[in-house]
């Protein structure tokens, strides 16, 4: 076992910043806000975090509790911008918010380094930090899952206007959303750079947008056992191909795709599409299977074909 | 004098390219994330083919039209229209169908870069040459004529062709209502196809004249255009073609003097300013119609 963790110590960690990243898309989304905001956050919070050690001597957690405070802050002034937009107009405005980081990381030369960005970022940080922060993440997300919160979240998503006329405050919880996705894409960002200790423009680019989308996807949208699933997969998956060897992206590509067509709620829906079913299946075996509504209903709209199905019966 | 040559190079290219992205957007509601793979794999396609024949200047451009078509009628067949039938509404499948862009055009991407090992390609001077032409004080290639006569041709047959013809009523009615279009006896199927065909044909051409004019394709070219595509679109207004005609003047005339009056490497950063500004002072864009929605 430590001999596992040891020899594959890199990428265990990138799994984690991959994990938060993740998230920072996922929580967003979960509020019906397709914010990609966190992948600036990310950019953001690296370059704080890597100056801060470098020149001001901090060390790590607190050079990444500032990070990571700063940079939600900044995110949270963006969403009071971009409240107006929704949907696709939000995603390009995020987006578009992510490349302009990129292009300041390049040309910000005696600040961040230019094109060579910066190296050297070595602290005492290590995993067993990370695990404990990213444990203190799931379970705060996880209290969002479930109950009052949960549902109120699924309400704001779901019908924006039902939520409101039942007291539930939207503008605040699309706002936290949006801040708790510049939190979580800040974080990454900051153990990111901790643990590689060296951060350059294209490590903020666009495709930390993709690979992020990517694993929540392909994973599950609507737990953070998704992104988890999602993250371990995309991070390992690479290692694991080395088989297919140089059509690895043309493998990936496909595998995106039909997770994109096939899997609407991710490998995570698909589990709990398999649990509900084994645990219905005694008393009426033809029935659960039917009233199932495939895998392309979300999870509350399911619950609702399932009693709509028995009333038919 | 060289300042109003290259805008409307350049401008031309982004127009060729963004009519189609443009054209999906605002009557399919479907944000092509794979335009840009497009575009440099029609290039691609053309490259392989002009290795081994010598072809004429129209057919060369027929050739990477046609790539361009196959390559996004195949996207809407086995990617966008399944994700679509399994989707209750458009503006839920919205998030399905920007991922399965992504995930389909790493397909020939990946194809690309295995085969060209991720260096430059261009294309090969078939049976025409390119020349260099002076006006007086003007000075351009005979290509980058025909790219501009191109752009402003093409740019006028469509916005003619949406605003008369039944096959662009079809589609405009698409933009507006899609479901109701259905009931009143519109092939929504075959509408979207032709959509999407038009939109791969268009960025097969600009990326045939953007490789003769400006300078050879990597195989992740198509990544940064994109962008600025998006920039041009929601510039110019969703669904208008004449706000993408003014949205790719107004780029290449900001880009072509961000590289003149500064260092250069900022030059990106205009499309994305373009793009944040827009949504936020004005989200329907120059030209936008009320009744797609937007914000």
């Amino acid at each position: 076992m430590t001999d596992f963790f040891a020899s594959n110590l890199t990428l265990i960690q990138a799994t984690f910043v991959g994990f938060a990243l993740a998230l920072s898309i996922q929580v967003p989304l979960r509020l019906g806000v397709f914010s990609l905001a966190g992948a600036g956050a990310f950019g953001l919070s690296a370059y704080a975090t890597a100056l801060l050690v470098l020149k001001a001597d901090m060390p790590a957690l607190p050079a990444l509790a500032v990070s990571v405070v700063g940079s939600t802050l900044v995110v949270l002034l963006l969403g009071l911008v971009v409240y107006r937009l929704s949907g696709i107009y939000l995603a390009m405005a995020t987006v578009a918010f992510d490349l302009i980081v990129g292009v300041v990381a390049l040309n910000g030369d005696p600040l961040t380094g230019g094109s060579t960005g910066l190296y050297g970022v070595l602290t005492d940080f290590d995993v067993v930090q990370m695990i404990v922060l990213l444990v203190v993440v799931v379970v705060v997300l996880a209290a969002t899952e479930r109950g009052r919160t949960g549902r109120r979240v699924d309400a704001v998503r779901e019908d924006p206007e039902l939520a409101a006329s039942l007291g539930v405050n939207v503008r605040r919880y699309r706002l936290s959303g949006f801040a708790a996705g510049g939190a979580l894409g800040a974080l990454a960002g900051g153990m990111a750079v901790l643990t590689r200790s060296a951060i350059s423009p294209p490590d903020v680019g666009f495709s930390l947008i993709v690979l992020a989308l990517t694993m929540i996807v392909v994973g599950g949208t609507r737990s953070w056992a998704g992104a988890l699933i999602g993250a371990v997969l995309f991070t390992w998956l690479p290692t694991l191909l080395t088989a297919i060897g140089e059509w690895q992206d043309l493998v990936y590509g496909v595998i995106v795709t039909l997770a994109a067509i096939f899997l609407p709620r991710g490998i995570h829906g698909v589990v709990l599409d398999a649990v509900r079913r084994s645990r219905r299946r005694p008393p009426d075996a033809d029935g659960a299977s039917a009233a199932d509504g495939g895998p392309d209903v979300p999870a509350t709209e399911a619950t609702e074909a399932d009693r709509a199905a028995e009333a038919f019966r | 004098m060289q300042f109003i040559v290259q805008i409307a190079t350049l401008g031309s290219i982004y127009l060729l390219f963004s009519l189609g992205l443009n054209l999906v957007w605002g009557s399919l509601g479907i944000l092509n994330f794979a335009h840009g793979v497009t575009f440099v794999f029609a290039v691609y396609l053309t490259h392989l083919t002009l290795g081994v024949a010598r072809l004429p200047f129209l057919v060369v451009l027929l050739l990477g039209a046609a790539c361009g078509a196959v390559l996004t009628v195949l996207l809407q067949v086995l990617v966008f229209e399944p994700i679509l039938r399994r989707s209750p509404s458009i503006h839920q499948a919205e998030m399905r169908i920007l991922i399965g862009g992504l995930g389909f055009s790493t397909i020939p991407l990946a194809f690309m870069e295995h085969q060209t090992k991720n260096l430059p390609f261009g294309l090969d001077q078939g049976s025409f040459v390119v020349s260099p032409v002076v006006l007086g004080s003007f000075r351009a290639t005979n290509i980058a004529l025909y790219g501009i006569g191109l752009a402003v041709l093409l740019g006028l047959a469509i916005a003619v062709w949406l605003a008369r013809s039944r096959g662009g009523l079809a589609l405009r009615s698409l933009g507006v209502d899609a479901p109701v279009a259905g009931l009143m006896g519109i092939d929504r199927r075959r509408s979207a196809l032709l959509a999407m065909a038009l939109a791969g044909g268009l960025a097969g051409l600009a990326g045939v004249v953007y490789t003769y004019t400006l300078t050879a394709l990597t195989p992740d070219s198509g990544d940064l255009l994109l962008v600025k595509a998006f920039a041009i679109v929601i510039l110019g207004g969703v669904g208008s073609i004449a706000g993408a005609a003014v949205g790719s003047l107004v780029l290449a005339a900001a880009e072509v003097s961000v590289l003149t009056f500064t260092s250069g490497s900022w030059v990106d950063a205009v499309s994305f300013s373009l793009i944040f500004l827009m949504l936020v002072l004005r989200p329907v864009g120059l030209f936008g119609r009320k009744e797609v929605r937007r914000t």
